[in-house]
C-alpha cells in the first residue's frame, strides 16, 4: 500500500472523450458501482422531483389517522394524519444533504489537514499525526449527541458538527498519499525550482492523490446519513424539518397499530445508505485492482 | 543426456474479455549441470515461463500446453501429490523481491524448519535445528538469524536465506527469477560468485531469469533471448551475446552501458511489446524493428538452426549470418 | 517496547485531556449560561445558583474554573445527576451491567460469527456462497441498528408473539435459578440478534479482505513452491497474517461498545447506558452526559492502549516500525 493511488492507476481512457462518457466507462467496470450509481440516481431523482411526485404537502393534516397503505395514501398516514408517501419523498432531500454537506466538510478538513501533514514531514507531522490519531480515537457519536444536546437541533449544526467530527480517516490516507507522491521526481523538481509550498501541496500533491480520498467520503456520506438518523431516532433531530429518523422515531409507539410507518421510512435509509456504500467500496476495488 | 526438455510449451492466462498468449511455442533443452540465463523485458513472458515450470501457474487463470521433461517425468502429467513430491526436492527457486519470500509474522528458523520438514517427516528436532544452522552457515549467514524475523534482515540477508531454502534439499534443477536485481551491485556479485561455488559442489542444474545480460554474461553458459513470449534466439552465451544475430538480441545489447572500451552510443529500444491478446500475424519484433520489411509483417520468420545449438528467428539470418539486403552482411 | 508503549500512553492520555477540555468548552460555548446547563432548569433557585457558582468557581477567572473543574474530576466527581441529585459515577456504575452483558456478548458472537464466514468466503471466493453472503453484508451494514431492531420486534414479538419486546426480564413473575437465567435469555435474543446482524458484515468484510490480500502476497508463492500443501499454508500462515487486523479491530470496537448497544438498548427498553442516556437528554441532565461521555473516552484510552500493545506483541513488525 505504499504505492501512491493516483489517476495512472486508473483504467486508461482516451483523452478525447469527454467527462461523462469518461464517468460512464469508469462505472461500467464494476458492479457495485453500477448498482450503487442507478439507486443513487433514482434517490436524486426523487429528491429533486419530489414537488411533483407528491400527493399532498407533507405537512399536510389529513382526516385519517394511522391510515394503512391504500390506493389514496400510498404508503398510509401517520399518527397526524399526514400522508407518508410524500413525507418520505422530501425526507430524501435532508437525508441526501445531511450526508453530502457532512462528508464534504469532514472531506476538506480531511484533505488539508493529511496533505499538509505529509507533505511537511517532521514537526508539523507529528503535531498533526497525533491530532489525528486523537480525532480518530474519540467516541464521536456521543460527542455529536452531546452537542445536539446542549446546543439544541438545528439541522445545520448537525450537519456541521458530523462534518467536523468525521475527517480524521481521510486525514490518515490523504498523509500517505501525501507522503509517497513527495518522493516522486515532479514534486522534487517543483520543490528545486522554489515554488512555494501552499502551492505545490494544492497544485500537484492534493489533486494526484484525491482518488481514495473521495472513495472514502462516499463512504462518510453513508456514515452521516446512518448518524443523522440515529440523532433523530433518539428525538434529537431538527423537528422543523421531515427527515426518514423522525419518522421512524415516530412510528415507535405505533409497532403494533401501524407498522407502515416506521418500516418504510427506514426501509429508504437502508437504500440510500446502501447506494453509497455500494459507489465507496466499488470506487475503492477500481482504484486498487488487488481488492477484487 | 538431456536432463530438461520444454518443448512446445504454451502458457495461455484468461482475463474476463479476453485471453492473454503469454507463452508461445518454447522449447529448450537442457543438460546436468547447465546453466542458462533467460534474458528479456518486463513482459516477455520469462516470469510465466518460470512459473510454468514451477507447476504454479493457478488452473482457473491460466492454461499450461506442451511437455516439460525432466529426465523421465513428464511435469505437466503428474498429479497434485506427485507434484508437491517433485517441488523443492527436484526443483526449487528463489524469487524476485526476496524480502517478501517468507511470511513476516513467523520467525526464519520456524519457517526453515517447517519447509525442511515437508520433504523429510521424521528427522528428529535436534537434528533438524542442526541442518538449518548447516544451511545457514552454508550461505554466509550468522546463527542469530535462525531466530530473526524477516524484517529484522538486510536485503542481502534476506536472499542469502532464500539461496539457503532453495538448496535445502539439494535440488537437481534450481530456478532464479530475477533473484539479484533488487540487490546492490556489490552484494549481487558476491552471491553470485557463492552461488556458483555451492552449484559446482552440489552438480546444480540452473534456469536464470534475468532483464541484465551482464547478470548472464558472468554467470550462464547458455542464454535465451525472450521477446513477446517467444525464444527470439538461443545458444552459448559465447556466440550469442558476442555475436548476436537477432535484431531484437542486438539491441538489447546496445542498450547496456559498457564500463571497458570505447565510449559508445546507448540507444533505447524504441516503442512498447505488442499486445499478447491479439494474435500476431508476422514477426512479433517486426513493429519496432529498424530492419523491417514488408516480409516480417506477413509472415512469422522460421527458427533457423546453426551449429552449435544456436537458433534464432528472423527472416534475414541464412547460413549463420544476418544478411539484410541483397548480397551484402550488414554490420551493426 | 518500553517506548513504544509509553508513546501509546501519551496519545491515550491526549485523548482524555482532550476530552476533558471538550467537556468545559461545551459547557463555556453552550447558549445561555453555565449555571442554566449545570442545573437543567430555565431557572434555577437562587440557593441552587449559589451552591453551583460556589462548586465550581464561577465567579473564578475562566482558567481556575478550569483548574476547578479538573480538580472535581481527579477526586472522582464527575458532577451530580439533575435527575436523581446522585453523584454520576455511582448511576453510571449501577447501569453499567445491563450494557456489558449485551454488549461483550453480541461481540464476541459477532466477532465468531464474521470471522468465521469472511475465512470461509475467502477461501472459496466467487462462489454461490460467496456472492449471497457479501451481497448480504452490504444490506446489514447499510441497516439503522434501531429500525433492524424495530422490525424483528413486529416480526417475532407483534406478529408471531414468540419473544418479549421489552427489558430484560419480565416483572410481572419472579423466577429464580435457571428460570430467570431463561427468562433472561429470552428477552436478551431479540436486541443481541440486532447487534450481532449489523456487527457481523465488520468482521466479515475485514476477515475476508485480509486474507484476499495475504493469499496474495509473494511469500504464499514461496510456500506454494515448496510442495506445502494448501491447508497447511492456510492453517499456519495465512491465519496468522490475516487474523492480525480482526483482533485489532475487535479490540477498539469493545471500547465503543457502549455507544454501540446504547440505541438498540433504547429500542428494546434494555435497562442499561442507553435508556439511562435517552432518560439524560429528554431531561436536560447535562451532567450527567458529561459523565458518560468523559467515562467513555477514559475507557477508549485505555482500551486503545491495551490493544496496541497486544498488537505489538503479535505482530514483530510493528515496534520494528516504530524504531
Amino acid at each position: 500500500m505504499s504505492q501512491p493511488i493516483t489517476e495512472q492507476a486508473l483504467p486508461q481512457t482516451p483523452k478525447e472523450k469527454n467527462v461523462l462518457q469518461r464517468i460512464y466507462t469508469i462505472i461500467n467496470q464494476n458492479n457495485q458501482l453500477k448498482i450503487g450509481s442507478i439507486l443513487l440516481l433514482f434517490l436524486v431523482l426523487i429528491g429533486v422531483f419530489a414537488p411533483l411526485l407528491a400527493l399532498y404537502s407533507p405537512t399536510a393534516l389529513g382526516d385519517g389517522l394511522l391510515v394503512p397503505p391504500s390506493a389514496e395514501h400510498w404508503l398510509g398516514t401517520d399518527k397526524l394524519g399526514r400522508d407518508l408517501y410524500s413525507m418520505i419523498l422530501y425526507g430524501t432531500r435532508t437525508s441526501l444533504m445531511v450526508g453530502f454537506v457532512s462528508a464534504i466538510i469532514s472531506g476538506i478538513i480531511g484533505t488539508i489537514i493529511g496533505a499538509y501533514a505529509g507533505f511537511y514531514g517532521g514537526k508539523v507531522e507529528r503535531l498533526l499525526t497525533e491530532i489525528n490519531n486523537i480525532f480518530l480515537m474519540m467516541p464521536t457519536f456521543f460527542l455529536i449527541l452531546l452537542v445536539a444536546a446542549l446546543f439544541g437541533n438545528s439541522l445545520i449544526i448537525v450537519m456541521v458538527i458530523i462534518g467536523l467530527t468525521g475527517w480524521a480517516s481521510n486525514a490518515r490516507l490523504m498523509r500517505a498519499q501525501a507522503l509517497s507522491i513527495r518522493e516522486r521526481t515532479f514534486i522534487k523538481s517543483s520543490i528545486a525550482i522554489g515554488e512555494k509550498k501552499s502551492f505545490i501541496i494544492f497544485k500537484h500533491i492534493i489533486p494526484n492523490g484525491i482518488f481514495p480520498i473521495i472513495a472514502s467520503t462516499t463512504m462518510n456520506i453513508s456514515g452521516a446519513i446512518l448518524i443523522e438518523s440515529s440523532l433523530s431516532f433518539i428525538g434529537l433531530g431538527d423537528p422543523n424539518i421531515i427527515s426518514w429518523g423522525q419518522i421512524v422515531f415516530d412510528g415507535r409507539s405505533y409497532m403494533t397499530s401501524g407498522w407502515w410507518v416506521s418500516t418504510f421510512s427506514g426501509f429508504m435509509i437502508v437504500i440510500t445508505v446502501l447506494s453509497f456504500y455500494l459507489i465507496g467500496d466499488g470506487l475503492n476495488k477500481v482504484i486498487n485492482p488487488k481488492l477484487k | 543426456m538431456v536432463f530438461l526438455n520444454v518443448k512446445k510449451l504454451n502458457v495461455e492466462y484468461y482475463t474476463k474479455n479476453n485471453s492473454v498468449h503469454a507463452v508461445q511455442d518454447i522449447s529448450f533443452q537442457l543438460d546436468q549441470r547447465d546453466t542458462i540465463g533467460i534474458v528479456g523485458e518486463s513482459g516477455s513472458g520469462k516470469s510465466t515461463l518460470a512459473m510454468a515450470i514451477l507447476q504454479l501457474i493457478p488452473k482457473n487463470t491460466g492454461k499450461v500446453t506442451g511437455k516439460i521433461e525432466m529426465k523421465s517425468k513428464r511435469l505437466l502429467d503428474l498429479t497434485p501429490s506427485e507434484i508437491r513430491e517433485v517441488r523443492w526436492v527436484d526443483i526449487a527457486a528463489v524469487f524476485q523481491k526476496s524480502m517478501n519470500a517468507l511470511s513476516p509474522v513467523h520467525r526464519v528458523g520456524n519457517q526453515l524448519s517447517d519447509i525442511y520438514r515437508l520433504h523429510e517427516k521424521n528427522i528428529p528436532h535436534k537434528m533438524l535445528k542442526q541442518r538449518i544452522f548447516q544451511l545457514l552457515d552454508m550461505v554466509n549467514l550468522p546463527s542469530h538469524v535462525y531466530k530473526a524475523y524477516p524484517h529484522e534482515l538486510s536485503g542481502g540477508m534476506m536472499q542469502r536465506v532464500s539461496i539457503a531454502l532453495g538448496l535445502m534439499h539439494n535440488p537437481k534443477l534450481l530456478i532464479l527469477d530475477e533473484a539479484t536485481t533488487a540487490l546492490d551491485v556489490v552484494t549481487q556479485t558476491q552471491i553470485l560468485k557463492e552461488l556458483m561455488e555451492l552449484e559446482e559442489k552440489m552438480g546444480l542444474t540452473r534456469i536464470m531469469i534475468t532483464h541484465d545480460l551482464s547478470i548472464v554474461a558472468s554467470s550462464c553458459k547458455k542464454v535465451a533471448v525472450m521477446y513477446s513470449g517467444q525464444i527470439v534466439e538461443s545458444g552459448f552465451v559465447k556466440d550469442v551475446l558476442y555475436n548476436p544475430l537477432h535484431p531484437y538480441t542486438k539491441s538489447l545489447i546496445k542498450s547496456v552501458p559498457s564500463l571497458k572500451g570505447e565510449n559508445r552510443k546507448i540507444t533505447a529500444i524504441k516503442g512498447s511489446i505488442p499486445d499478447l491478446s491479439k494474435p500476431i500475424e508476422g514477426c512479433v519484433f517486426a513493429a519496432r524493428c529498424p530492419y523491417a520489411k514488408e516480409v516480417c509483417f506477413q509472415s512469422a520468420p522460421e527458427n533457423s538452426e546453426l551449429e552449435n545449438n544456436r537458433a534464432v528467428k528472423c527472416h534475414f539470418v541464412k547460413g549463420g549470418e544476418f544478411v539484410w539486403e541483397e548480397g551484402k552482411q550488414t554490420i551493426v | 517496547m518500553a517506548n513504544y508503549i509509553q508513546k501509546r500512553i501519551i496519545t491515550g492520555i491526549l485523548i482524555i485531556v482532550v476530552s476533558i477540555v471538550l467537556n468545559f468548552t461545551l459547557i463555556k460555548l453552550s447558549p445561555g449560561d453555565p449555571i442554566r446547563v449545570l442545573s437543567g432548569q430555565d431557572s434555577p433557585s437562587p440557593q441552587m445558583q449559589a451552591e453551583l457558582t460556589a462548586k465550581y468557581g464561577l465567579d473564578q477567572s475562566v482558567f481556575m474554573q478550569f483548574i476547578n473543574y479538573v480538580g472535581n474530576l481527579a477526586k472522582g466527581d464527575l458532577g451530580v445527576s439533575i435527575l436523581s441529585n446522585q453523584p454520576v459515577l455511582k448511576m453510571i456504575m449501577e447501569r453499567i451491567g445491563p450494557t456489558l452483558l449485551l454488549a461483550l456478548t453480541t461481540a464476541i458472537i459477532a466477532l465468531i460469527i464474521g470471522t468465521a464466514l469472511g475465512i470461509y468466503c475467502a477461501r472459496y471466493r466467487g462462489s454461490r456462497f460467496d456472492n449471497i453472503v457479501s451481497g448480504s453484508s452490504y444490506i446489514f451494514d447499510s441497516m439503522p441498528n434501531f429500525w433492524l431492531g424495530m422490525m424483528l420486534i413486529m416480526i417475532f414479538s407483534s406478529s408471531l408473539g414468540w419473544l418479549p419486546t421489552s427489558g430484560m426480564v419480565d416483572l410481572r413473575t419472579n423466577y429464580t435459578g435457571f428460570n430467570y437465567y431463561l427468562d433472561v435469555f429470552k428477552h436478551w435474543l431479540l436486541p443481541a440478534t440486532t447487534i450481532v446482524l449489523v456487527t457481523v458484515p465488520y468482521y466479515f468484510r475485514i476477515a475476508r479482505s485480509s486474507i484476499i490480500q495475504v493469499m496474495s502476497e509473494d511469500f504464499i508463492t514461496t510456500l506454494r513452491a515448496t510442495g506445502m500443501s494448501e491447508s497447511r499454508i492456510f492453517n499456519k500462515y495465512v491465519f496468522k497474517n490475516a487474523i492480525l487486523p480482526t483482533i485489532t479491530v475487535f479490540g477498539i470496537n469493545l471500547a465503543y461498545i457502549v455507544t454501540g448497544v446504547a440505541i438498540v438498548e433504547i429500542v428494546f427498553s434494555w435497562p442499561g447506558m442507553g435508556s439511562f442516556m435517552l432518560d439524560a437528554i429528554h431531561r436536560r441532565d447535562y451532567p450527567l452526559l458529561m459523565g458518560i461521555y468523559l467515562l467513555l473516552s477514559i475507557s477508549v484510552a485505555i482500551m486503545m492502549i491495551i490493544v496496541d500493545v497486544i498488537y505489538a506483541y503479535l505482530d514483530p513488525r510493528i515496534l520494528y516500525k516504530e524504531r
